[in-house]
């Protein structure tokens, strides 16, 4: 076994101390940064999101490789800002107003990052200005939005319509999801793409983009 | 059980995680189908039940089972939430309750510390924990310590009315000097597959704080015994046939298989596992990203999940 296989191994595990252990050892003989962090952390994450997509995980255990790839991602993120490693594409994601249920919305966050997607996560209750303001100033390839509830979803065509009147929907695709929100719904709303569960995020975020 | 009958079961089990996959199985196999108001039209009808189940020992371990709709951080901010308060400030003023689904504003309408800890009735606070904890601190053997959540002028115009209904316990000695602390709890209506478990580790927690905060009065030794929990319709949503089925033509496990392709405690986790995730989950939640999250939080509730927090980086405190 590798020393990035044995990281993606510890990922899936969710050992995060471990991890972090096996990240610095691998820096330390001096292998290179974009190895680690694909074929060690995003590699472990991808598999645990596979596992996930096919319901061979639960959710928490998702979250636990989460933090084991976060903390692995740290170490890695200076040496990877001036090694400059481009991601797959830059995702503006978030809650809609109105709505404090976020749990969809941050597995759908983990596992784009673990895919290799670089994730700005706004929160929950974002504010329809919020995902305008961040699809700009980040220059995002995606603004993903999440509903819980009926009342609160209809804030997701205030957000594409403000994306237009702000001359951005043009260069950003948009990528809508929860469980009040349908296919029918998203084509309703002019949304690029519709993620009928968080296991199928990573995909739709990959056939938007070509990726 | 006759057509039209709602079925009646009971679980027994030692542990949380334990009863939990038994009610699982159970409500699967012989509830009714049935509609509820939560139903899409193209699901089907939800599998649903009249269950008891008993847990002899809430604090066993493993204490946490792999399969619920959060992370763990996700997890320790509800049971902060209902042991603390600490989204009571999220629920809407009376006027914007009362306009019922007409009401445009978002916030919720209730939460469980809420009505336990600060039941409004005709402009009275009442503390029915406080009561409990007085109540069975003078008369251990009462059948009169409860508290109740429904609120006939609330709740009735609203879309989500509180689940719980109603705690109830009673103090029986051990045989050694000591004290259990019995405690019921009744469920109009209950989510099995994506909420009876949180709802469990939260009401077992405050469990414990009932018996610690009687003890403390008493200075007698009172432990936490067996928890009953009673739910009128305990419920599989027809949403949720799909994950329960699997997909074998895309390869898409059943959550039995899945259930089956592991040993018990690799769908577990015990406690000391889990309270570092309870601390900080590393991906923005648990107790302290949530102090460090919402500003808003009260002064006296932030101080009290403050406390929480010390408490569980202590090396003894059992989440």
């Amino acid at each position: 076994m590798t020393i990035f296989e044995k990281i993606a191994d510890e990922v899936q595990k969710g050992n995060s101390e471990t991890v972090e252990t096996m990240v610095k050892e691998a820096l330390s003989s001096d292998v290179s940064v974009e190895k680690i962090l694909n074929e060690g952390l995003v590699a472990g994450m991808n598999i645990i999101g596979e596992k996930f997509k096919n319901n061979e995980c639960f959710i928490p255990e998702v979250l636990v490789s989460a933090k084991a790839m976060t903390l692995g991602l740290e170490i890695l993120k200076p040496l990877l800002a001036e090694s400059n490693i481009k991601s797959r594409g830059k995702v503006v994601i978030g809650t809609i107003q109105g709505d404090l249920h976020d749990i969809g919305k941050n597995i759908v966050a983990m596992l784009l990052q673990g895919a290799g997607f670089e994730v700005i996560d706004l929160g929950a209750d974002v504010p329809i200005d919020r995902f305008v303001e961040s699809a700009k100033n980040e220059k995002a390839d995606i603004v993903g939005m999440s509903a819980l509830l009926t009342t609160t979803m209809i804030n997701m065509k205030t957000v594409i319509n403000e994306l237009k009147e702000a001359g951005l929907r043009d260069d950003v695709k948009v990528m809508v999801g929860g469980a009040p929100v349908t296919q029918d719904y998203a084509v309703q709303i002019e949304a690029d793409g519709y993620a009928p569960d968080a296991a199928s995020g990573v995909d739709v975020a990959r056939k938007l983009l070509n990726v | 059980m006759e057509p039209g009958n709602i079925p009646i079961l009971v679980v027994e089990e030692d542990t949380i995680p334990l009863a939990y996959e038994k009610a699982i199985r159970d409500v699967w196999e012989k509830g009714i189908s049935i509609r509820t108001e939560y139903d899409h039209p193209e699901d089907p009808p939800s599998k649903d039940a009249t269950v008891m189940i008993a847990v002899r020992e809430p604090f066993g371990q493993p204490r946490f089972h792999r399969s619920f709709a959060d992370g763990l951080g996700g997890l320790a901010e509800y049971v902060m939430e209902v042991v603390h308060g600490a989204h009571d400030y999220w629920v809407k003023p009376m006027e914007e309750i009362l306009k019922g689904t007409e009401s445009k504003d978002t916030r919720w309408t209730y939460t469980y510390h809420g009505r336990l800890f600060e039941y409004v009735i005709e402009d009275r606070v009442v503390n029915q924990i406080n009561y409990l904890i007085e109540k069975l601190s003078n008369t251990g053997y009462t059948r009169r310590a409860q508290a109740i959540t429904w609120n006939p002028k609330l709740d009735p115009p609203t879309e989500d009315p509180p689940c719980l209904q109603r705690v109830w316990g009673r103090l029986c000695e051990d045989g050694e000097g000591g004290f259990v602390f019995n405690m019921n709890t009744h469920w109009r209506s209950r989510d099995l597959f994506k909420a009876w478990f949180e709802n469990v580790i939260a009401i077992t927690t405050l469990m414990r704080k009932i018996a610690e905060a009687i003890s403390e009065k008493t200075g007698k030794r009172i432990r936490p015994g067996r928890y009953v929990d009673i739910s009128d319709s305990l419920h599989i949503y027809g949403s949720y046939f799909r994950e329960i089925q699997g997909d074998p033509e895309k390869g898409i496990k059943s959550f039995f298989e899945k259930l089956e392709s592991r040993s018990f405690e690799e769908r577990t986790w015990h406690s000391s596992f889990v309270k570092p995730f309870f601390i900080d989950d590393g991906v923005g939640k648990g107790l302290r990203p949530m102090l460090k999250r919402e500003k808003e939080m009260p002064k006296t509730v932030r101080k009290a999940v403050e406390e929480e927090l010390k408490k569980m980086e202590e090396d003894d405190y059992v989440v």
